[in-house]
């Protein structure tokens, strides 16, 4: 019989390293609390750059699951050090003895309302990311009546001290690019504006999408991160923001706003690091043995990490680490007990 | 023996005449260098409130709760109450009745200063001195009292937390020499009345002691040896009490009429301000008061740190400690003496900004700034810079209005002129005051009758520094209440438990504390804080604190927030923009707004803020 | 070398390689946040006096940066220190004592300054 391992998150960097696992002659247990497995990957509609669907990235996954245990809609209740292995245990009364635990906990999408001078949750025409990419896979128009102007603001609740997140989370400057690329493809007529603070076009045919966007698509990027957001009687919005370039403030009357939402740490991956007595950075993210070196492996024996649960990844080096951290579950399972 | 009583002297008085005639000339300095600083206008009017009938009765009532009872410190501590109380008033009574025993039995003698003192030294009980026994009763009995008091503050001085003080001040050198002879004073006069029991009478107290002594060494050296050391104890605590804390003993004394008054704090360390300075007790009341103190490093800013600072003319840290500070006024409004450490810190920063300030303000461009007219039937709100930032608040004040039918107009839709406050605070007074001519200017000719402000920074401003004429300045939570009240708002109850906020200058800056609590009894169940009110411990937003960096004002958020938390509500509710903002970031509860609290419940609008 | 007058003029350059600035060193011994500046704009955009005139908090910080404040300075005169700036600001700077240092490092008239109030 085969060596379990836990993998706790089912989002694509848990599903990866569990299939990996599986290839390496292990059972993985592939725990989600979300009733379905895929994470913000089965929310997503299309995928930057080329904007693949990401069903066409997900599906393939998670038809290949034969040999891997997966419960949804289960948490972790506790997690306990006996020996040399771990004992966890879940919430629906299963509980799993292991030398090796994944944290792939992944990231939740920074909850806009706490930038409350954006107005979301007050206003009704300043949405989210991940709102836009609802009504993108629902292939629904917006539900308002005459939008002619929309803004996509960079940066929200990343680079924030004020918000709690003073990393960049690395993908909203490339998605914000994205969606305003498909929002023209969609309505041509519309002018979109994109406020930024920096354009962090860092991987491969992220430049090409951006001089898409300017090319093709007309879009108008303002080097300025919004400061306030305030709304008239008709339900129109008036965004200020400074145009640091030009050096002269601005004043946008809009009739849609979409927050680009950044990265913050998952909810419960504090307490699941408190239950196996691993560090969590000044960020909230948890800490690699090395974050060059030995970006999968935690400083304790026995617990590895893949994906987001280390900070803002694309989908990728998701994939990428989620294989790495396969292998090195591997090698560490295969190595004799030092002691 | 007889010669000592027949020759009313003896050299061991001399330690206590140098005492008292040192602390009396001090003080007479003292409070003469006070009266010349204070301006010309400010000696007149507290002149005539000495010769103002009802001012005096004033006086004389908070002289005697105040400093002999300290009725103020019984209400907040009864242990600390009964500790400061038992000693002030029981040494007073001591003194009284040594007088009182003088003039009935040797008025001849009264002008000897230390003759009431050391009465029993030189008195012999007789036929005439017998029908005393009530007197030695009396002596022993507040004796008893002083001295339970001294214990306990001996115990409070190596254990503070019994007496419920968390932090108690670090005492100076000087400090420790007058408390030490303080506590020796009583102890030492115990054991030299006992040695006279037996010859000048004595009473429960002092009786035993005289058995007990004879006893063991009744050699008459011995009771000179008892005299001596309690008159020097006397001699050190009065020739030390200039340089200590215990100058707010007679500085008190200026102190109360000073503030009865009603004069105002004008410079950081002259006039009005030194009577406060004399008259801080170090108690350290202050330290636990502080918000700051959250962070150990703030220990060092807090009130009484910045009174001995200023004391010993320490500049820089006095500014420091001046700059730091929050303005919350908890200190302020717990403080014993009243002390007005606001008041000072904002003299201070004004002062050095009139010195040092090389960039002076330029308003002119709110010229062009024209008055709305609004017409007298409206409400004319006034929603603040910070609310800009807080959308929920000038939205759900609007909404409010609208649902109780009350016509309105906004003052600063396209951008406001600032209150003044943030100015004020920041020590440029007279740039405020360009800013309030220019709000009130517009206010006036809006032609509004009611103002309404949803900010507590503005509301205070707009109340202390405003003076509209012939329109009223109102607090959302007031004038919201007040629609409740008349019944021109229907809400419902959602039985949520609610902590609600005092926001600094709302609460102990304008005293308002039952209207909000009111109106959030309509709408949900109110949970107390751990403190509320005069105590309810700042957000740590405040535009008060001009050096406060960002992460160290994060703890006091923190320890705000969990002052709030203590019974556990679902929600927190505040009344300030700035507290909204501050708290959000960090609350693990939903953070409302109070207007928002009363949009989500109104009858009519089925939960939908939307 | 003959200058043929086709160069940059001195005034059309930044010469950051040269600035000296002693002035700037005390500002930030008595405001270390003055470099942590990101020239996101959200001061200058939500300022309360920008409503009115040309003040920028952003282009104040990148001048001084540059050893340029005389062209700054007056800006700086119409700050009503309402601290919405430090609000809105993603680095957490304390604008308004920022402001308040600027008064007394910079300044326009000519004055010592002394500790004692």
């Amino acid at each position: 019989m085969s060596e379990n391992v836990v993998v706790i998150g089912g989002g694509p960097a848990g599903i990866e390293a569990s299939r990996r696992l599986r290839d390496l002659g292990y059972t993985p247990i592939l725990i989600e609390k979300e009733p379905v497995l895929g994470g913000h990957l089965a929310r997503w509609d299309r995928l930057f750059p080329d904007g693949v669907e990401a069903h066409t990235v997900l599906d393939p996954m998670l038809q290949d699951l034969d040999g891997i245990k997966y419960f949804t809609d289960t948490t972790i209740s506790s997690i306990n050090r006996l020996k040399d292995t771990w004992v966890v245990k879940l919430s629906n009364g299963l509980s799993a003895q292991v030398r090796a635990i994944l944290l792939s906990t992944g990231f939740d999408l920074f909850k806009a309302e706490k930038k409350e001078e954006y107005g979301y949750g007050i206003y009704e025409r300043v949405i989210t990311n991940a709102e836009l990419e609802d009504w993108f896979k629902a292939g629904a128009a917006p539900q308002f009546d005459g939008v002619h102007t929309i803004g996509f603001v960079h940066c929200v609740g990343s680079r924030d001290e004020k918000a709690g997140n003073r990393q960049c989370s690395k993908v909203c400057c490339v998605t914000a690019v994205k969606q305003a690329c498909e929002f023209k493809e969609k309505y041509p007529e519309v002018t979109v504006y994109c406020f930024y603070m920096d354009l962090r076009m860092f991987g491969r045919k992220f430049e090409d999408l951006y001089l898409k966007a300017q090319k093709e698509h007309g879009v108008r990027f303002v080097r300025g991160r919004v400061s306030e957001v305030s709304e008239d009687i008709d339900g129109h919005l008036f965004v200020k923001a400074e145009d640091t370039l030009f050096g002269k403030p601005l004043k946008i009357k809009m009739d849609m706003l979409v927050l680009m939402c950044g990265m913050a740490p998952a909810d419960g991956t504090s307490e699941l690091a408190r239950m196996v007595s691993i560090p969590v950075g000044e960020d909230g993210f948890l800490v690699p043995a090395s974050i060059v070196g030995a970006p999968c492996v935690a400083p304790r024996d026995g617990i590895f990490f893949a994906g987001t649960s280390t900070g803002p990844k694309t989908i990728p080096e998701t994939l990428g680490e989620a294989s790495a951290a396969a292998l090195a579950i591997d090698r560490y399972l295969k190595t004799p007990a030092r002691r | 023996m007889k010669e000592r009583i027949l020759a009313a002297y003896d050299p061991f008085v001399l330690p206590f005449v140098f005492g008292i005639t040192f602390v009396i000339g001090y003080c007479l300095l003292a409070l003469f260098k006070v009266l010349v600083q204070l301006s010309p206008a400010d000696r007149r009017k507290f002149a005539l409130s000495l010769i103002t009938p009802s001012a005096i009765l004033k006086n004389l009532r908070d002289l005697f709760c105040d400093c002999l009872l300290h009725v103020k410190l019984w209400k907040r501590n009864k242990v600390l109450g009964y500790m400061h109380s038992s000693i002030a008033f029981g040494w007073f009574m001591i003194i009284v009745i040594g007088h009182i025993e003088t003039v009935l039995y040797i008025p001849e003698r009264l002008h000897k200063l230390y003759y009431p003192i050391f009465f029993r030294f030189f008195m012999e009980e007789q036929k005439q001195t017998l029908q005393g026994s009530f007197f030695f009763f009396l002596m022993d009995f507040f004796l008893l009292i002083i001295l339970s008091g001294i214990t306990l503050a001996i115990i409070k001085r190596f254990r503070s937390r019994i007496v419920g003080m968390r932090r108690t001040t670090k005492l100076t050198l000087t400090d420790l020499i007058g408390l030490y002879s303080l506590w020796a004073i009583f102890p030492l006069r115990w054991i030299a009345e006992g040695f006279t029991a037996g010859v000048a009478g004595g009473s429960f107290m002092t009786i035993p002691i005289n058995w007990i002594l004879h006893n063991f060494m009744s050699k008459p050296e011995n009771i000179t040896v008892a005299w001596w050391a309690y008159s020097l104890a006397l001699g050190t605590f009065m020739t030390v009490l200039p340089f200590t804390r215990y100058m707010h003993i007679p500085a008190e004394i200026l102190l109360i009429p000073m503030r009865n008054a009603g004069l105002p704090v004008r410079h950081t360390r002259k006039g009005f301000t030194l009577a406060m300075l004399y008259s801080c007790p170090s108690c350290g009341v202050c330290i636990d008061a502080c918000p700051m103190g959250v962070q150990k490093k703030n220990v060092q800013d807090a009130t009484v740190y910045m009174v001995r600072n200023l004391k010993r003319r320490n500049q820089q840290r006095s500014l420091e400690i001046a700059e730091k500070c929050l303005m919350c006024g908890k200190c302020a409004s717990l403080c014993q003496v009243q002390m007005d450490a606001c008041g000072i810190r904002l003299a201070y920063r004004t002062a050095q900004e009139k010195k040092n300030n090389r960039l002076p303000a330029d308003f002119s461009y709110l010229n062009a700034i024209a008055p709305q007219q609004v017409g007298e039937e409206k409400v004319l709100y006034y929603a603040g810079c910070m609310s800009s930032l807080t959308p929920v608040i000038s939205r759900s004040v609007q909404q409010v209005l609208q649902a109780a039918g009350v016509p309105f107009e906004l003052m600063d839709r396209d951008g406001s002129i600032c209150c003044g406050r943030p100015l004020l605070l920041a020590g440029r007074r007279d740039e405020a005051q360009q800013l309030i001519e220019k709000n009130r200017q517009l206010i006036e000719k809006s032609g509004a009758q009611i103002l309404l402000v949803s900010c507590a920074i503005c509301y205070r401003i707009f109340k202390e520094q405003y003076e509209l004429i012939g329109v009223e300045v109102v607090h959302y939570t007031e004038y919201f209440n007040r629609l409740i009240a008349a019944g021109r708002l229907s809400l419902k109850n959602s039985h949520e438990t609610l902590v609600y906020h005092d926001p600094c200058d709302l609460g102990r800056g304008c005293g308002i504390y039952d209207a909000p609590r009111q109106a959030l009894a309509a709408v949900g169940q109110l949970v107390p804080a751990l403190k509320e009110r005069e105590e309810s411990v700042c957000c740590g937003g405040s535009v008060g604190s001009l050096t406060l960096r960002y992460e160290d004002r994060e703890p006091i958020t923190r320890g705000s927030i969990e002052n709030l938390t203590a019974n556990n509500p679902e929600q927190i509710v505040t009344a300030c923009p700035l507290c909204l903002k501050t708290f959000g970031r960090f609350a693990p509860v939903p953070v409302r707004d109070f207007a928002e609290m009363l949009v989500l419940n109104l009858e009519t609008n089925k939960n939908d803020t939307k | 070398m003959i200058d043929f007058g086709y160069g940059l003029t001195p005034s059309a350059t930044l010469r950051i390689e040269n600035v000296q600035n002693p002035l700037f060193e005390e500002l930030h011994r008595r405001e270390p946040d003055v470099v942590k500046c990101i020239s996101c704009g959200s001061c200058t955009a939500s300022c309360s006096a920008g409503c009115f005139t040309e003040m920028s908090l952003r282009r104040v910080i990148l001048s001084l940066q540059r050893g340029r404040e005389k062209e700054i300075l007056p800006m700086l005169q119409h700050c009503m220190l309402c601290g919405k700036c430090q609000l809105v600001c993603p680095r957490g700077i304390n604008t308004r004592h920022l402001i308040l240092s600027i008064g007394k490092v910079y300044g326009l008239a000519d004055q010592k300054e002394e500790v004692r109030p």
